[in-house]
């Protein structure tokens, strides 16, 4: 439990989902972008959050 | 900037997890080396991440997106010729006498190699400083989100100083450490997608070429004039002073970073780390500097950008209004808490140690139990934090004082460097040397700063002469002190007589074994991950000339 990937890998999973949640559910928009930012960023985090805890999965 | 629940919602949840990772860590302390110095435990990718995290605090990365506002991408040199090299320099030419002697922080290296007044000078010194500096970064923050969010200056600076005081409290360096990987990550994932659609937004890295003057698109060309270029140095002042004396000097002799490798697990890792750290380091440009040059090139294009000129440590937070909706938004504030954060913890564990270690035990109370100093190291931590608060106030009221300190910081490091040189280098350099130049560094620069003004900075007593910018005031007067504590150590050593060879065992270079690492595959020996560090350095000088 140690392991320092565990909670950085939870913690952006966390952030990923939630900001997936917001893509879809809400109509956030920014002021200067068409680009549907909470999406992309979501999927960067779920990504990277998975990673981190395969990674520390995998050492365990 | 109109938060939404979302926002806070996130920001709740990284609060929630810095905590966490304080109260996981903390079975890990039962000594005072545990609670202060990790207890030299920590793998090298944690050290190397928490090496930058430290150093990339929230002034940092507001300071050089508005350095990239204002100077173009000249301001990747902080990086590219001052950071990189001297990260280079520190790992393969200097951890071998850090980590080898053993001693437990900066100051006590020097007190192993020189002598108790050398070590003592440096300890308060970096203590004044540490504390000075965590409260300033505090006073900055505290406006930023009074100013951006509404948010009450006093709720901000002791919410934010609480949290960082209990994990720091809880699980001591290792506590700060790991949180500092954390916040690196999320400063990364949480300012990477501003450089992204800001620059795209702006027409790419070609869009932004064709909008902006070319001497602010270009980092080498326009060097050969102070003139020529908006940052007003010069080739030479930049390399000598920016390059050698500044960033070498705060890389290679600030206890703030070198406290990380020291934490590594072996000799191999600490030297490692600064290494290791070099290769995220060079592509920060991209991340912190980009969305300034962006904001600049948008300023010009009529989408509806302004570029906030009368304050320019508004244009990461202006950009995150524009750029990120609601979710996103809430990242992006998380990681500018996440910068604060370690900044401040970088400083507070930094603090606690040289108090306790270089100060306490040595000055105060010697000779007692471990478990006491354990006990001090918890108290410097609460005194610490206490003090930084307090500055963050006393910066409300006397907002000059607080720029002189800064300009004076700023060039703290500098005769360090030359005293570190030369003792790690020269068997012949004394203990009274080291002391005489230290000093007389530290106070000439001081007193030259306070001789010449820049862009109405400096020159408290007189004002002799003007340079053209403040940078080229900085650069020139830290390669003033860097020379002036060489030369004066040098000559004080040839009047005293040096300490015999067999007390330099580990601390000086030609008595030291400096490990090999042959037999280790080539991307954990030092040698090898620095030459592909300095040949991908080369290719972003060259690309971006």
């Amino acid at each position: 439990m140690d392991d320092l990937r565990v909670p950085i890998g939870l913690i952006f999973t966390l952030f990923g989902v939630i900001l997936l949640i917001a893509a879809f559910a809400a109509g956030y928009r920014a002021e200067l972008t068409d680009v549907n930012v909470n999406l992309y960023g979501g999927i960067a985090m779920l990504v990277f959050g998975s990673v981190m805890l395969w990674l520390a999965r995998r050492a365990s | 900037m109109k938060l939404a629940w979302i926002d806070y919602l996130l920001l709740a949840l990284y609060f929630g997890f810095v905590l966490g990772i304080g109260w996981i860590v903390r079975r890990r302390v039962s000594t005072s080396e545990d609670f202060l110095t990790s207890g030299r435990s920590v793998p090298v990718w944690i050290t190397s991440l928490a090496f930058i995290a430290a150093n990339l605090g929230a002034q940092e990365v507001i300071g050089m997106c508005a350095s990239g506002a204002k100077y173009g991408i000249m301001t990747a040199h902080f990086y590219w010729v001052g950071a990189v090299p001297a990260m280079l320099f520190v790992g393969i030419f200097m951890m071998p006498f850090y980590y080898g002697s053993r001693a437990r922080s900066v100051p006590e290296y020097l007190k192993l190699r020189f002598d108790e007044k050398t070590r003592g000078l440096n300890a308060i010194t970096f203590a004044v400083m540490t504390v000075f500096s965590s409260g300033i970064s505090m006073y900055a923050l505290g406006i930023l989100f009074q100013l951006v969010l509404g948010w009450n200056f006093t709720n901000s600076v002791l919410l934010s100083a609480a949290i960082v005081l209990v994990y720091t409290l809880l699980g001591g360096l290792t506590s700060a450490i790991y949180n500092e990987v954390l916040q690196f990550f999320l400063i990364v994932l949480g300012f990477a997608p501003l450089a992204i659609l800001s620059a795209y937004r702006a027409g790419g890295w070609s869009g932004i070429v064709s909008r902006l003057p070319e001497n602010v698109t270009h980092t080498w060309r326009y060097l050969g004039n102070a003139n020529a270029n908006p940052m007003g140095v010069e080739a030479f002042a930049l390399i000598a002073g920016l390059g050698f004396t500044l960033s070498f000097g705060y890389w290679c002799t600030n206890f703030l970073v070198v406290q990380r490798a020291m934490a590594a697990d072996s000799m191999s890792a600490a030297r490692r780390t600064p290494l290791v750290a070099a290769f995220p380091k060079m592509f920060l440009p991209f991340v912190v500097i980009l969305p300034g040059i962006a904001a600049l090139a948008l300023s010009k294009m009529n989408v509806g950008y302004t570029l906030p000129s009368d304050n320019y440590n508004l244009v990461l937070t202006t950009l995150m209004a524009k750029f990120y909706p609601s979710g996103m938004l809430g990242i992006g504030l998380t990681a500018l808490m996440a910068s604060f954060m370690s900044g401040m913890a970088g400083n507070v564990s930094a603090f606690n140690t040289v108090w306790t270690y270089d100060i306490y035990q040595s000055y105060i109370r010697p000779n007692a139990p471990d478990a006491h100093y354990l006990w001090m190291g918890r108290i410097a931590t609460v005194a610490g934090v206490a003090l930084s608060i307090l500055t963050a106030y006393v910066a409300t009221a006397f907002n000059n004082i607080m720029d002189i300190l800064q300009l004076v910081f700023s060039l703290v490091n500098a005769p360090l460097f030359a005293t570190f040189l030369l003792g790690m280098f020269s068997k012949r350099t004394t203990g009274n040397g080291a002391f005489t130049g230290l000093l007389t560094g530290t106070i000439g620069g001081t007193l030259l700063l306070s001789l010449t003004v820049a862009e109405g900075k400096g020159g408290w007593i007189a004002q002799m002469y003007t340079f053209r910018s403040s940078m080229a005031q900085n650069f020139w007067i830290a390669m003033f002190a860097f020379a002036l504590c060489f030369v004066v150590t040098y000559v004080v050593s040839l009047t005293s007589p040096p300490k015999p060879v067999s007390e330099l065992h580990n601390l000086v270079y030609g008595v030291t074994d400096i490990p090999k690492d042959k037999e280790a595959v080539w991307y954990k020996r030092p040698a090898p991950l620095a030459i592909i560090v300095a040949v991908v350095l080369v290719i972003l000088n060259i690309l971006f000339w």
